[in-house]
């Protein structure tokens, strides 16, 4: 099994043709990015035992208590620590093993990201029949997270050496996945939980099994499905430019010394700058468009507070509408913007997220107090293209400044900026709401302030990618250097 | 060295794999896309 799992055993054929590749990659993208969409398990999940209506816990129930008992259902507060164990361990493990993932190759990968997220579903579900939580957090949270770190980063670099004509349009491909997931999850998930459901049993961990199941085969088709280069592969009929762009180097960083790089760190502000800000948003998206136009999006006057209840669920489908909006603008945002990166380059590609997107934060308050939805529609979805945009380009950016040999591992050292801003947006944005609110801001403004501490951060990235200039060449690997590292990788003693 | 050189019958055969390869991948993906699309449809109502 080893044999078959190793690198060698994945390199292509002469005549392969490299756009089999890319579904491979979508595979394990499409299966890991359902993660994006659990919150359509909390609601269910918060009546496990009174199947109809939540029951509470005790006031006198100490936390250690509560983990445990199988008499009172849980909170979403509480299950919520999923989703944030979800991307901590997306994040270190992708930094921590991304080296690993260089070494063994992208099947290897694929098939341990497919054992980790599957099973990660499967001990979720023993939890849900056992009502104890922290069987879903080991299980989804930490075992699957560690999954989905593993299975984000382990297309990158095949990708990025299968076209080194179009990087930007390759990786966007695949990290599109990650964005789409949870548009297929989400109402499979919905579909069978109905499926599933009896008089009983809100039917989630039957849910979680299936789709445990659905996941690990679908992600060992991919995993399978990758193929790497030969070494020194390049399309027919492409010739790298004689002379390179100042911004795209010729040599390759080892992964242990780019990370000593300054541009190294640089990339990492432009990451977690562009991901706070948008994932900020993302979290408050349906309140907010609630919150700030109230009665006007059913053509009726009044705040949020003055409206009926009836009129209250009307306003919380187009909130959810408004979401749905936003992550499709997301997806598109991943690879149209990837792809446009490959014919302007990525600095300017960044630099255009930056200040357009400055530009549109700092618009969104007047927008919103002009009382055009259009307009603050248009606003939030050229923002969150931006946002997947972001995602999406930034492999071929590393591979850009430090060369494809250990572009994996780096993206995956990256990717902690991911993890921070996963906490640091939110946060950010929660707080300076509800510090608002407290002063006595009306809710509809509450946002105003949000969203021009949201185009300061904007600037912090924009500084950050001006920054970024070529490596020196010191830090890049010699001949030799690299010829050990292909014969590591091709399983020979260096 | 470049290897995507494949020509002829090999060609047209490998084309056929591509689509047989990106049909599992699109068509959940294009559902996906067609779920959310009616639940965004709500806000032009």
């Amino acid at each position: 099994m080893a044999g078959l799992l190793s690198r060698e055993r994945t390199v292509a054929r002469p005549g392969y043709n490299r756009w089999l590749v890319p579904p491979a990659a979508l595979a394990i993208h499409l299966s890991i990015g359902v993660a994006y969409g659990f919150s359509v398990f909390w609601l269910p999940l918060s009546r496990a035992i009174g199947i109809t209506e939540p029951v509470p816990c005790h006031a006198d129930m100490g936390f250690f208590e509560q983990l445990i008992t199988g008499a009172c259902d849980w909170k979403i507060s509480e299950l919520g620590w999923m989703y944030t164990l979800f991307f901590v361990f997306l994040g270190s493990s992708a930094a921590v093993f991304g080296p690993w993932v260089e070494r063994v190759g992208p099947r290897k990968t694929g098939v341990v990201a497919a054992v980790c997220w599957s099973s990660g579903f499967l001990i979720s579900a023993l939890g849900i029949h056992l009502h104890q939580i922290w069987l879903l957090w080991l299980g989804s949270g930490v075992i699957g997270g560690c999954g989905l770190g593993l299975g984000y980063i382990s297309p990158v670099s095949t990708l990025i050496k299968w076209f080194p004509d179009r990087r930007g349009m390759a990786t966007g491909m695949a990290i599109m996945g990650f964005g789409g997931g949870a548009m297929i999850g989400a109402p499979l998930a919905d579909i069978l939980m109905r499926h599933f459901a009896t008089p009983t049993s809100v039917g989630v961990w039957q849910t979680f099994v299936t789709m445990g199941v659905i996941y690990f085969i679908t992600m060992m088709a991919g995993a399978f499905g990758y193929r790497v280069p030969p070494p020194d592969w390049k399309p027919a009929g492409w010739t790298p430019r004689a002379k390179q762009t100042s911004m795209i180097t010729a040599g390759n960083v080892h992964v242990s010394r780019a990370w000593r790089t300054p541009q190294f760190w640089f990339l990492w502000m432009v990451l977690c700058m562009n991901v706070s800000a948008g994932i900020g948003v993302i979290g408050i998206a349906s309140p907010m468009i609630q919150e700030i136009f109230g009665g006007r999006l059913l053509g009726a006057t009044g705040t949020l507070q003055q409206l009926t209840p009836e009129q209250k669920v009307q306003l919380a489908s187009i909130g959810a509408g408004f979401a749905a909006l936003l992550s499709l603008s997301n997806i598109a945002g991943r690879i149209g913007w990837a792809s446009f990166s490959d014919y302007i380059g990525r600095t300017r590609t960044y630099l255009v997220f930056f200040a357009l997107g400055f530009v549109l934060y700092a618009m969104a308050p007047s927008a919103g107090q002009t009382g055009s939805v259009t307009l603050f529609v248009v606003l939030f979805c050229v923002i969150l293209t931006m946002y997947g945009g972001g995602f999406a380009t930034i492999p071929a950016y590393l591979a850009d400044i430090f060369g494809t040999q250990y572009v994996g591992a780096i993206h995956g050292r990256l990717l902690t900026a991911w993890s921070t801003a996963g906490v640091l947006g939110p946060v950010l944005v929660n707080y300076i709401r509800e510090y608002q609110i407290d002063r006595g801001v009306p809710t509809a403004q509450a946002y105003n302030v949000t969203m021009y501490v949201l185009a300061g951060l904007l600037i912090i990235g924009l500084i950050c990618n001006l920054m970024v200039k070529p490596v020196d060449p010191r830090y890049c690997m010699t001949a030799e250097e690299l010829a050990a590292a292909r014969a590591l990788q091709a399983g020979q003693r260096a | 060295m470049a290897t995507n050189d494949a020509s002829g019958k090999d060609a047209d055969s490998s084309w056929v794999l591509v689509v047989l390869a990106w049909l599992p991948v699109t068509l959940p993906l294009l559902w996906g896309i067609w779920q959310t699309v009616k639940k965004a449809a709500v806000l032009f109502r």
